[in-house]
């Protein structure tokens, strides 16, 4: 009777590490959702903020044309390309940036202001993305998730190799 | 930028009326946000609770653990947690900011209890301990679920990046620089001057390391005073100190606000001889926004918030002999002090809260994309759930 016991309790508690676990999955696969969301939104609003730049008086016609081709460049990527185009676009401003700073007016200044806020925002998103990113494959490569198949049909998500240091 | 007010709950783990670097930033934050138009809870344990500001919420009485060389009062049990669900519950907050949360106390338990938008923020700097591997695979899925990391110093990154194996954002601690960058000079605090501020008779303050290297100091500059200001009880640290050189010390008890800006700009040097366990250093942007020349140890908290000796001068950690070489070495050069003390006054704007606390907020708008308001994480579980609707039934 006792070993009958035993046997349900050991049984309830590896069902309710289960259910614990597919929660705790399912969260995180949530969240590398939302926050790609989140980080592609920022990238596109720098995009379009770098062709506003691109346009104004700050960029001479050599550095508009690089800076212009590399916004479309990482605009039009896809989510395997999407981190190297991002990098261009960071190396076309920060080129641009580098002998800009004495000479602008005070309308370009608000798009460079505008463009430093969106830049802090965008690193804590790549931060919050790739912790998301790292944790899920953490969890999704223990023996327990993978023997039940607890990621039931969620695709595996992409590592974005964005190069923080860049910005 | 989102513009409208939101309802923010911050859990403090340790008692409100103790003094302390995470309650002060804690309070800082709450009054920031509560200005920019937030509204804001603080669930924090209390030990008195005629005294709280209106955004505190008693949590309970705090107990007393050993924890990273100093005593903590932290809370924690039945009780607590279910005190933590009840702030939840009614609460509802759209995102929740939880300090330390890593310590058993109630910021791991509202870390356990919640699901939504989460932020932690983790303060200590430790070395590598053993017993958190044991506890490691406990604590990682109550960690995961803040949706971002925000460490006070590099120190602190570390320590999670090596504990916990998570990275976080570096954000340091605010300070309000404007309240002291205007201190008057005071004529008793003049001269060669040293200031200490702390609670003094804790060893890990490093006041002793001072006082051993005093006797070479005096040797050099005869009229050298040592300022030190702070809770405690001078008795003890006048007997350790030699006979001859009791009169170059004033003890003057803790000092309000003002005085500490005032104190600031008229010390010769400031000294934080710090040993360890310190892992932002608040005192040394108060003493470099105030205008003061810093000489610290070169504990790595220290080091790094001083841009490794270009702010202010360094010794190497628990070294009287050092301490004093360098001490004297600023004493005798006026033009060194100075340069030192502007670099470092410009420096500490970087600490300012209108810039802090944006980027704090920045990390909460990050953190609240795309998901609803903080709930109970019990009510999301799929057996619940079914068990609910059965009951709806």
């Amino acid at each position: 009777m006792t070993r009958w016991l035993v046997a349900a309790c050991i049984l309830l508690i590896i069902l309710w590490y289960l259910s614990f676990t597919a929660t705790r999955l399912d969260r995180l696969h949530h969240r590398v959702e939302t926050s790609w969301a989140n980080l592609d939104v920022l990238l596109q609003k720098r995009a379009a903020v770098a062709l506003e730049i691109a346009h104004s008086d700050i960029a001479d016609p050599a550095s508009s044309m690089l800076l212009t081709a590399a916004a479309y460049q990482a605009r039009d990527a896809n989510i395997q390309n999407r981190s190297q185009a991002e990098s261009g676009l960071s190396g076309a401003l920060g080129l641009l940036l580098e002998d800009a700073e004495h000479l602008t007016t005070a309308a370009d200044s608000a798009l460079l202001t505008e463009l430093s806020g969106l830049t802090d925002k965008v690193r804590v998103g790549i931060a919050i993305h790739t912790d998301a990113v790292a944790r899920t494959h953490m969890v999704r490569n223990k023996p327990i998730v993978r023997l039940f198949r607890l990621a039931g049909t969620a695709p595996l998500p992409i590592t974005y190799e964005f190069e923080a240091d860049v910005l | 930028m989102l513009n409208r007010s939101l309802k923010i709950g911050i859990v403090c783990p340790y008692s409100w009326d103790t003094p302390g670097g995470v309650q002060n930033h804690i309070r800082d934050l709450a009054e920031f946000l509560i200005k920019a138009g937030h509204d804001v809870s603080v669930l924090a344990p209390a030990i008195d609770e005629s005294n709280l500001p209106d955004y505190v919420v008693n949590a309970g009485k705090p107990i007393s653990i050993p924890y990273n060389g100093a005593v903590a009062r932290v809370l924690f049990g039945p009780v607590a947690f279910a005190r933590v669900r009840q702030w939840i519950a009614q609460g509802e907050f759209d995102l929740l900011h939880l300090h330390e949360p890593a310590i058993p106390s109630i910021s791991l338990l509202a870390c356990w209890a919640a699901d939504g938008p989460m932020v932690g923020t983790f303060h200590a700097a430790a070395k590598r301990q053993k017993i958190i591997f044991a506890i490691g695979p406990i604590l990682e899925p109550a960690i995961e679920k803040l949706s971002a990391r925000i460490a006070v110093s590099e120190a602190a990154r570390l320590t999670l990046t090596d504990h916990l194996e998570t990275d976080a954002i570096i954000i340091p601690n605010g300070i309000y620089a404007t309240r002291y960058s205007d201190g008057n000079p005071q004529e008793k605090w003049s001269g060669n001057a040293i200031g200490f501020i702390g609670r003094f008779e804790e060893p890990r303050k490093g006041l002793s390391v001072l006082v051993d290297a005093l006797p070479v100091i005096s040797r050099f500059a005869p009229d050298v005073k040592v300022f030190v200001a702070g809770p405690g009880d001078p008795e003890e640290v006048i007997e350790g100190i030699d006979p001859q050189l009791r009169h170059r010390f004033e003890f003057l008890g803790r000092i309000s606000e003002e005085e500490k800006a005032n104190f600031m700009s008229s010390v010769a040097l400031y000294v934080a001889p710090n040993t360890g366990g310190e892992s932002f250093g608040i005192i040394l942007a108060e003493a470099l926004a105030g205008g003061a020349c810093v000489v610290a140890s070169d504990i790595p908290a220290f080091d790094d918030l001083l841009g490794h000796g270009e702010f202010g001068a360094l010794f190497t950690s628990e070294n009287p002999t050092e301490l004093a070489k360098v001490v004297i070495d600023l004493l005798r050069d006026e033009e060194k002090r100075k340069a030192l003390a502007i670099r470092g006054k410009a420096h500490a704007q970087l600490f300012d809260w209108t810039r802090v606390g944006d980027q704090i907020f920045s990390v909460y708008e990050m953190s609240m994309v795309g998901s609803q308001k903080v709930g109970l994480a019990s009510d999301t579980r799929p057996w619940s759930r079914f068990l609910n609707k059965e009951e709806k039934l």
